[in-house]
């Protein structure tokens, strides 16, 4: 089949979508329709097309004097049926959504918006070189960040969405910076022909160190854009802004960002040790900073928008330990990480979607995410709910969904870099990574059983919670259809590690075998599991005679629904203990005329700050905005003014053109 | 693996399953029962007969249930779900000496199921609705998450000594990779019992014998609990104890086993006294220790740590130099 059908595919629906931005009233579920035989007829496309093509688009489309270029290999297909998935199911998702914000929402805006979102997406993954990467790169960004907007009536919308557009402004300079120093170096866009070695004089394009500042740029460009600690601020701040539709699937954004690590670095055989240790170290920190922040968010977006931070961590550290393993030659290490970074990527794409799925459909249901207002959800809207929890399930890493197989992997690279690395050094910190990960395990459950049993659990909070309504059939659909693709991949783990083997083999310059170090099988753990807990349920709880009551209150009579716990109580032992990452405290005032034995209110808060933002971004800001202001000033708006820079530049090019 | 079994093997593997499964069922009894026993002799009480455990178990099996009525299908279903996953990690953890082999199980495989059990279990405590059990939770997830690295430092320092994260092969007595290490074992084995401590929420960091609420942790989350789902709770937690000294006392065997090397057919017997010395070991220790203050409890948990770390570092120079 000829390839270059996907491009013209993608390109076509992009251009068709543009005049939707003029039908403020458009039909959401004839584009949905269009967007869903979008995703289809894509992944088909991608299937049916023999790998590793490439092909340059027609003439008319060009940059300058430059032809846009595509290539489809393993990696690509990857990524693009990743989207596929999620496109559909956030498709099927939207109409339904899009009602309960009918007078607010300019749906042509929204869907024009989605479909070049998800189409350049796809032409990014599908770009084979530099220029063409970063035209549909900017197209992704400016797109997404119109998504963000579509509640752009409400004030912190508006700054989320300014915050956004600026931190992928400062992506897409860094990226530009190291691309055109590869460019300088290589004398070539085409991502085939960049090689970072620094020892090279075997190599096409071979480098000198330079390669290493420009791995460096590109390394930072897309770690910005993933999320990565420190540049993740822009994350909590646009995902819970933007419609929980755009936010699952901007979680895919984020995969687009780590697409281009593994394609730029990992495939362009960088030999860097120090940048190696750099994505292991920031991806650690970024794995238990983003669990610890999403442990004490009261607000279910955030909670989600930091946990991204903690996944895309972990992605970061497995492609890290890939880079350092393959540096020193540990090539088996280096496939088992690349292959867990992957899963972790896919995997985290899907879960990810799903959780904000559920997450818009208790909007919808409630008109809030803050875990406070919530409560006894499960009675009401049962499928969410369990979808929900399945999400939870795999993002804690339980098995037998995907998160486990992700992270398992992971594990098992850095155990192997243990015994195979024969250095103290490297030894030493894959023990330290593992102790992080288990410490990052053990907040995960504590952050998402917090979130899920205080949301969905126990008495409703609010009396808008206890109107709450199970959403439309599509949203259901979009979420059975999710969840079960997480019990999916983690089940069908070794076929799906077998599709991922053709790109860890192009990485490595060798024949990997991943799938055979998976020595168990969790589908006959999830088999005895099952038949263990049937045959309990069967003979133990079900025959059992059960009343019911109210619960134990030391017998005062019924308690409240505001006497149960919130996620602010429920976080606050782990609190206490990292409060100096936190900067957490808890305010009580107490008001009334004998306040100590007849107080008339009292209010206990809980208080956090983020370091980062307030003694490194805040100043630093300041400092940019104190600049401007004082070059402000050259720019007064008096005619005067202007004509004296007028005459003195004339003066001074007068001076300068006879020196010559 | 069925197929190639000859008549006589076939009936040794049933045998041996059975008698796993009879194992599987009165160890835990066992273990509370002697943990008890100890304690009351320590208070100069006669004490309840060993084999009380399964005597409250019998009449918690015949009583009725009283759910709170915000209870969803998560309170009830959570107490099979646990006691399910927990059968099921017996197979999988070698706790034991005639654990059936073939059952192939791995070491971060049986850390991320006891995690599952355990958000099922704040779950299900969260799901009554009441208070008491949510701040037990609360502080059962912050315990766990504290712990969570020490323990499984432990175990992953065994592991890459032994260069494999296939539980059987870490406690295989053939495994020559581990078999000069009794520093190594001990180190482990000591920090498995301290971190047992803590997730099973014993003393010093939760009296089970407790009558506050407020200050409850393990107790609190089994508030709303009652009748057969009390039972399956109780049985679970007794098992899970069962379950982690088996592991810990494998690990002094294996200590014990380079001193001095025992025939095959004591070892079951052996695993099982190592349980019960154990058990008479923390009652013991309950008996003279006092609970913790909440805020000294990190403090416990720092020592279990710091004897994983030293595991680790063992660890670590073996590995570089084998």
């Amino acid at each position: 089949m000829n390839p270059s059908l996907i491009s013209s595919l993608c390109l076509t629906t992009a251009l068709m979508a543009l005049p939707t931005l003029f039908f403020r009233k458009a039909n959401s579920v004839a584009l949905s329709l269009l967007t869903l035989m979008f995703s289809l007829l894509l992944s088909a496309l991608v299937v049916a097309t023999a790998i590793d093509a490439r092909w340059a688009a027609p003439a008319w489309l060009s940059v300058g004097s430059f032809p846009m270029t595509f290539q489809l290999d393993n990696l690509s297909v990857a990524f693009i049926l990743l989207l596929t998935v999620l496109a559909s199911a956030v498709a099927l998702f939207s109409p339904g959504y899009l009602k309960h914000f009918d007078e607010t929402v300019n749906r042509g805006l929204y869907w024009a918006s989605f479909l070049v979102f998800v189409s350049s997406m796809a032409l990014v993954v599908l770009s084979a070189d530099a220029v063409t990467f970063l035209v549909f790169w900017e197209l992704m960004s400016i797109s997404s960040g119109a998504l963000v907007a579509t509640n752009h009536q409400n004030h912190s919308v508006q700054k989320a969405s300014l915050i956004y557009l600026g931190a992928t402004r400062v992506a897409t300079g860094f990226l530009a910076g190291g691309f055109l120093w590869m460019h300088s170096l290589t004398n070539s866009w085409a991502f085939q022909d960049w090689h970072f070695i620094t020892n090279a004089s075997a190599q096409l394009g071979a480098s000198t160190s330079g390669a290493h500042f420009a791995a460096f740029l590109i390394f930072i460009g897309f770690a910005i854009k993933a999320g990565i600690w420190p540049f993740h601020l822009w994350l909590p701040y646009a995902y819970p802004a933007a419609p929980c539709t755009v936010s699952s699937l901007m979680s895919a954004v984020s995969k687009i960002a780590l697409y281009g690590l593994i394609r730029i670095l990992v495939l362009g055989d960088l030999d860097s040790p120090i940048l190696g240790y750099l994505a292991i170290f920031l991806g650690t920190i970024s794995a238990f900073w983003g669990v610890l922040f999403a442990l004490i968010q009261t607000d279910l977006k955030k909670t989600l928008a930091y946990s991204s931070v903690e996944n895309v961590g972990l992605i970061l550290l497995a492609i890290g330990v890939c880079l350092v393993a393959k540096t020193n030659g540990l090539l088996s290490v280096a496939a088992i990480a690349l292959s867990a970074g992957l899963f972790h990527a896919i995997g985290h794409g899907v879960f990810k979607a799903l959780m904000f799925l559920g997450v818009g459909t208790v909007q919808c249901a409630t008109h809030t995410s803050r875990i406070g207002h919530l409560g006894g959800l499960l009675k009401k809207m049962p499928t969410t709910s369990t979808c929900f929890l399945v999400g939870a399930m795999a993002i804690c890493a339980l098995p037998p969904l995907n998160g486990f197989m992700g992270k398992w992997m992971l594990y098992q690279s850095l155990m192997q870099n243990t015994w195979l690395s024969g250095s103290p050094v490297g030894a030493g910190v894959s023990l330290s990574v593992i102790c992080v990960l288990a410490l990052v395990g053990g907040l995960s459950i504590a952050c998402f059983a917090n979130a899920f049993s205080v949301s969905f659990l126990g008495e409703p909070r609010s009396s808008s919670a206890a109107r709450a309504f199970e959403g439309d059939i599509g949203s259901s659909c979009a979420q059975v259809f999710l969840a079960a693709l997480c019990l999916a991949l983690g089940l069908f783990a070794v076929p799906v590690i077998g599709f991922l083997k053709p790109i860890c083999d192009a990485a490595l310059h060798s024949d990997t075998t991943v799938a055979a170090t998976i020595h168990f099988s969790l589908s006959s753990v999830l088999i005895v599991f099952t038949s263990l807990f049937a045959l309990i349920y069967l003979l133990i709880l079900k025959p059992s005679k059960v009343r019911r009551g109210i619960i134990w209150e030391c017998g005062f009579g019924s308690v409240s629904a505001r006497a149960q716990v919130t996620a602010d109580s429920f976080a606050q032992p782990i609190a206490r203990i990292f409060n100096k990452l936190l900067s957490y405290s808890v305010t009580c005032e107490i008001e009334g005329s004998d306040r100590r034995h007849f107080p008339e209110r009292i209010t206990v808060a809980p208080h956090t700050a983020s370091h980062i933002e307030r003694r490194i971004y805040q100043p630093f800001l300041k400092l940019i905005s104190f600049i401007a202001r004082s070059l402000a000033k050259l720019q007064s708006g008096s005619i005067h003014l202007y004509l004296v820079y007028l005459c003195v530049t004339l003066i001074a090019l007068l001076i300068v053109g006879r020196s010559f | 693996m069925w197929q190639s079994m000859s008549t006589e093997t076939f009936l040794f593997e049933t045998a041996r399953w059975i008698l796993f499964a009879v194992i599987t069922f009165v160890m835990p009894i066992l273990t509370i029962g002697v943990v008890r026993k100890t304690r009351a002799r320590m208070q100069g009480r006669m004490g309840a007969p060993l084999l009380q455990a399964l005597f409250d178990l019998r009449k918690l099996m015949q009583k009725s249930e009283a759910v709170s009525s915000t209870a969803t299908w998560i309170f009830r279903s959570g107490a099979g779900i646990e006691l399910a996953n927990m059968l099921l990690l017996s197979t999988l953890v070698p706790w034991i000496a005639n654990k059936p082999d073939g059952v192939s199980s791995d070491l971060f495989l049986i850390v991320y199921l006891f995690a599952l059990s355990r958000l099922f279990a704040i779950l299900a405590a969260l799901d009554s609705g009441s208070p008491f059990g949510a701040f037990g939770s609360s502080r059962d997830a912050t315990l766990a998450m504290l712990v969570e690295p020490a323990s499984l430092l432990a175990l992953v320092s065994l592991a890459v000594v032994a260069k494999s994260t296939e539980m059987n092969v870490i406690f295989s007595l053939t495994n020559v990779l581990l078999a000069h290490d009794p520093g190594l074992w001990f180190l482990a084995g000591t920090a498995i019992v301290m971190a047992s401590l803590v997730e099973l929420s014993r003393m010093p960091v939760d009296d089970p014998a407790t009558h506050l609420e407020l200050t409850m942790i393990h107790e609190a989350m089994l508030l709303e609990s009652s009748g057969r789902n009390l039972a399956l709770r109780e049985f679970t937690r007794a098992l899970k104890m069962t379950v982690l000294f088996g592991l810990s006392a494998q690990c002094y065997l294996r200590a014990w086993d380079d001193f001095w090397h025992f025939p095959v057919v004591a070892q079951v017997w052996l695993s099982i006294g190592g349980i019960l010395g154990l058990a008479l070991l923390v009652g013991l220790f309950e008996s003279v220790s006092v609970k913790l203050q909440w805020r000294k409890v990190p403090e416990f948990i720092s020592y279990c740590m710091t004897l994983s770390l030293l595991a680790a570092m063992v660890a670590v120079a073996r590995g570089v130099v084998h």
